[in-house]
């Protein structure tokens, strides 16, 4: 007991009861005692100590052995549920394209039964495309935005070659594509979507970690941003644009991807999620003889088809056409 | 013979039985584990060197087996669950590795 604690640590291993023990029990048989007592019960009460750490030794390997797995499987059963889930969202949107154009087929159909119902239609069509409600197509730009293309280097370790990403200044961020999506606007593009995303007037382009969220939908590079506009005039007001300018240097700076096309024909799929959620149209706008021919045109629900929805789009590619 | 025995039927009884170890028990089950060994390694010892005693065995066992994962518990209370644990497998490991080496004296009187 007088040595360290350090020293007793590392010389004594033993538990100094089996010598105290060891000791009494030759004292007891100097004095003339009978040790016999320790036997009886003494071979019991091993076995159940033993018993004991052979259950306790069991009892760890199995918490160990099951554990690791478990975690395998609920990283499994939660990667199945996300990938459910997201085939289910992609099943529901593809159901609500189709059911609004079901539904704008629908109100065209009844609104050409009036001359008032004419006119209204075709306000409604200009305002639905202007809040790209519905697909529209027309000539314009296709601009490709990229990261910096991943360099090819030579493993010091295995010789291989290995593909390393661009570091941070390669990677175009959500305010990169803000910026060159507001130069579009204001060089008179009337329609853009980025990566087949149409932008409503309520669009939002964020990051959320590494990724950029257009509208909640995460996309990632290359982005193509689509852009209907008169192309003569849209293509020399975006060229000339700072943003324009800022990412044809950063080509040459940190080698992103960076390049504008003219294209004759584009088609732009309409917004989804757009929705007012506080404001209400004013009164007195909706036609009443509405309702009286829809339950006429409602059984002609057998041609859900997708393809069936572009022949509404091109009607709604005059608007921007008119607005130019 | 009989302890090593008891030993065997307690690995079995723990597989067959599969007990579930509560989520809140979990921690302490290495740290136990380990002090459990520590009593497992001095008992054979003690037996090799002629002064074994069972009643000083299971007592030690037992309490290894408590004092170790309460002086845990404590630590995690406190905030130090880390270190303390690192402390006592330390410690117990020391002791394992000098009782395993007397072990080996008396069995290879090397």
């Amino acid at each position: 007991m007088s040595t360290s604690l350090l020293d007793d640590l590392l010389s004594d291993h033993l538990d100094k009861g089996y010598a105290e023990a060891a000791a009494r029990r030759a004292e007891r048989r100097a004095n003339g005692d009978e040790p016999a007592d320790a036997p009886r019960w003494g071979r019991p009460l091993l076995a159940l100590g033993l018993l004991l750490a052979g259950f306790l030794l069991a009892a760890a390997y199995r918490a160990t052995a099951t554990q690791a797995p478990e975690s395998e499987r609920i990283r499994q059963a939660l990667m199945r549920d996300v990938q459910q889930g997201s085939a289910t969202s992609a099943t529901l949107q593809r159901q609500a394209a189709d059911l609004s154009a079901r539904l704008v087929r629908e109100r065209d159909n009844a609104l050409t039964t009036s001359e008032t119902g004419d006119r209204v239609g075709r306000q409604v069509r200009q305002l639905e495309a202007a809040a790209a409600l519905v697909p529209v197509r027309g000539p314009g730009l296709t601009i490709l935005l990229g990261d910096a293309a991943p360099r090819d280097q030579v493993d010091p370790a295995s010789g291989d070659r290995i593909a390393v990403p661009p570091d941070d200044n390669g990677r175009l961020q959500d305010r990169d594509l803000q910026s060159v999506v507001n130069a579009l606007w204001a060089a008179g593009a009337e329609a853009v979507s980025i990566n087949g995303q149409r932008l409503a007037p309520t669009t939002t382009i964020r990051a959320a970690g590494e990724a950029i969220l257009v509208d909640l939908f995460p996309l990632s590079s290359p982005y193509t941003i689509a852009a209907i506009g008169n192309p003569d005039t849209l293509l020399p007001r975006f060229a000339d644009s700072a943003a324009a300018r800022r990412y044809q240097s950063l080509v040459g700076v940190y080698g992103i991807r960076f390049g504008v096309h003219r294209s004759t024909d584009v088609q732009l799929r309409a917004a989804t999620g757009t929705e007012l959620r506080y404001a209400q149209p004013l009164g007195g706008t909706a036609p009443a003889p509405a309702p009286a021919s829809e339950p006429s045109d409602g059984n002609t629900g057998g041609e859900p088809r997708p393809g069936a929805s572009p022949p509404v789009p091109s009607g709604g590619s005059r608007p921007p056409g008119g607005g130019s | 013979m009989i302890a090593a025995l008891a030993m065997v039927v307690g690995v079995v009884l723990g597989l067959v039985l599969e007990p579930t170890v509560p989520l809140w028990l979990q921690p302490y089950l290495p740290i136990a584990v380990v002090a459990a060994l520590d009593a497992v390694f001095g008992g054979v010892r003690a037996r090799l060197d002629g002064i074994f005693d069972s009643k000083v065995f299971v007592v030690s066992f037992v309490s290894n087996v408590v004092v170790a994962a309460l002086v845990v518990f404590l630590g995690d209370k406190l905030g130090v669950g880390g270190q303390l644990s690192t402390g006592v497998v330390v410690v117990l490991g020391i002791r394992i590795f000098g009782n395993a080496a007397a072990i080996r004296r008396h069995l290879f009187r090397a």
